[in-house]
């Protein structure tokens, strides 16, 4: 993999790296790139699979709650507040945006 | 002084019911341990400041008839899992003062249960490695040979009951993380089936994957604290619930061997001799031992590759210096996010979602994920297929014996491959558990690694008590 690749990786997940740790990165990608190609192969050989029997159990289904409140208000507010980096008078202050 | 090499929950269980000793007593002897062997084997982060008033309460259910086994036991927890007003880390600088502002629901049903917790112990970074050795805060010593590594990524939670620093401890295991460190320092490690244990309150690392299970010295220590928290909880909607939780069944007495997944290169020879003899022995004990047909699960690891990073470098979006965590100024928001994360961030992490970024990136998605996807949907039903005639399938744990530190740092599809026998429950969601089956000339562990259908963690427990007697 080439190192401009690496350098655009980093951008979209906001990660700050230095050249060298992004070589050395672009360096260790090739293999693991090569190892997890093998699922290729592997799809060719999973065709035709099927269950030979149906599971007794088969619990997989959606989960859904109702969009209710479901705490009171400001029950959390002060435990939440204390982690943050930076507020004012009771909110989460970040950076401008616009 | 209690002896506490030999001691298991129920024997504890029994001498405080007794009153041979208290709570605070047995307590104090494992603070006396770490106090005495921490400094050397770094299996702790940090013990609590409260554990005598947790005991005073466990001592309040004695009295008040309120015990159970789980009451006044005490156990050492991952870095990984939010207990009010404490620090959870995850062993990484991003949230190295991370104060968890609410109960994991796990640690809530241990505490009705009187269980009192130590401290937390050290891990990989998010539990991204396989030998401790990506944590933010230093190695974890391996308590049976100093210079080599525990095992990962839980490897401050299986040193802390190796080195008699706990009775039992937690860990969360996405490709072998509770089950491998248990087979490098000898202990009984089990990976519940997906949906049986909450992850409400536990960091993240892959959803699909992360499972919480325990560790112990016995098959029985493990069942019981598994059984502690093995319950629904409608905060994870990936829980199960208890109605459709299968109970036990008679066992067909009949385990299944991936003989040619077994010879796959890179097993160490004397493994596969301790495996041999292991079968030998259950053999004796009456199970019937058979070659199985798995021609994919061999894949595992790699689909392992595709599914966890992914999974990773979204799970990891959140940390940005906003909300909690490090904080780095930068001159606009998107400074403010690429200075936080890296200097948060360790090398593995940073590498993995780096690899989770490209193969979800557009080009690229269908080629890993979705195939990888698929692959995991036909391993897992070849697995089903394979279960309807076997209760089990065995293996050895990990196809490597304890490494030193920095063995293994510098190639990662080698520290990668450690974990080549353990993936495929995780693929497949299914329990397993990792169980002591000898030792060699050195002295270091060999371990036998048993799978069975989901929700069957029963059958794990019967064939490994067997198997224990055996040892």
């Amino acid at each position: 993999m080439q190192l401009e690749d690496i350098k655009k990786l980093a951008v979209l997940a906001r990660i700050d790296m230095s050249d060298e740790e992004m070589v050395k990165i672009a360096k260790d990608f090739d293999p693991i790139l090569a190892y997890v190609g093998q699922v290729q192969e592997a799809l060719k050989l999973s065709e035709g699979i099927s269950l030979d029997k149906k599971p007794e159990n088969y619990f997989l289904h959606n989960v859904m709650r109702e969009d209710i409140i479901t705490n009171n208000r400001g029950e959390y507010t002060e435990k939440i507040i204390t982690e943050m980096p930076d507020t004012q008078d009771g909110f989460l202050k970040v950076k401008q945006i616009l | 002084m209690i002896n506490l090499i030999n001691l298991t929950i129920e024997k504890a269980h029994n001498s405080l019911k007794n009153g041979e000793y208290s709570v605070t007593e047995l307590v104090n002897s494992y603070l006396e341990i770490i106090k005495e062997k921490n400094g050397e084997i770094n299996a702790y982060r940090e013990v609590y400041s409260d554990v005598l008033e947790q005991a005073k309460i466990a001592e309040e259910m004695f009295k008040n008839g309120a015990d159970t086994l789980m009451t006044g036991i005490p156990l050492a927890i991952k870095d990984n899992m939010l207990l009010e007003g404490h620090i959870a880390s995850a062993s990484s600088l991003i949230l190295e003062n991370y104060k968890a502002t609410y109960d994991a629901s796990l640690i809530k049903q241990l505490k009705k249960q009187g269980a009192v917790f130590l401290g937390r112990t050290n891990m990989d970074e998010f539990a991204m490695g396989s030998s401790t050795e990506t944590s933010a805060f230093g190695n974890t010593k391996n308590p049976l040979d100093i210079t080599r590594v525990p095992g990962g990524s839980s490897g401050g939670s299986v040193a802390a009951v190796a080195m008699n620093g706990a009775l039992v401890s937690l860990g969360s295991d996405t490709g072998g993380s509770i089950r491998q460190p248990a087979a490098f320092c000898g202990l009984v490690g089990l990976k519940p089936t997906y949906g049986t244990v909450s992850r409400f309150g536990i960091i993240s690392m892959g959803s699909s994957l992360d499972q919480v299970g325990p560790f112990g010295k016995t098959v029985r220590d493990a069942e019981i604290l598994f059984n502690a928290i093995n319950d629904y909880d409608e905060k994870d909607s990936t829980s199960i619930k208890n109605e459709v939780r299968l109970k036990p069944l008679l066992l067909k007495k009949k385990i299944g061997v991936p003989r040619s997944f077994l010879s796959e290169k890179g097993t160490v020879p004397e493994i596969l001799k301790n495996f041999d003899e292991s079968c030998k022995k259950l053999a004796d004990a009456g199970y019937e031992i058979v070659d199985v047909s798995l021609p994919l699960i061999k894949y595992s690891l790699a689909v392992y590759y595709i599914i966890s990073p992914a999974e990773v470098s979204s799970n990891l979006a959140r940390y940005d210096g906003i909300r909690y965590g490090l904080h780095e100024d930068g001159k606009n928001l998107y400074e403010v996010y690429t200075k936080t994360r890296g200097k948060g961030f360790g090398k593995e992490v940073r590498r993995r979602i780096l690899l989770g970024t490209y193969i979800l990136s557009h080009g690229y998605y269908d080629a890993y994920y979705n195939t990888a996807i698929k692959v995991r949907d036909a391993i897992k039903k070849e697995l089903t297929n394979v279960f309807l005639q076997v209760d089990a399938i065995i293996t050895p744990t990990s196809p490597v014996m304890p490494f030193r530190f920095g063995e293994k740092m510098e190639d990662p599809i080698s520290m990668y491959l450690s974990d080549l026998f353990s993936v495929p429950a995780n693929i497949a969601g299914i329990p397993a558990i990792s169980i002591p089956s000898g030792k060699n000339k050195e002295g270091l562990p060999f371990s036998l690694h048993i799978m069975a259908p989901s929700l069957r963690e029963d059958i794990l427990f019967t064939i490994g008590k067997d198997f224990e007697k055996l040892i």
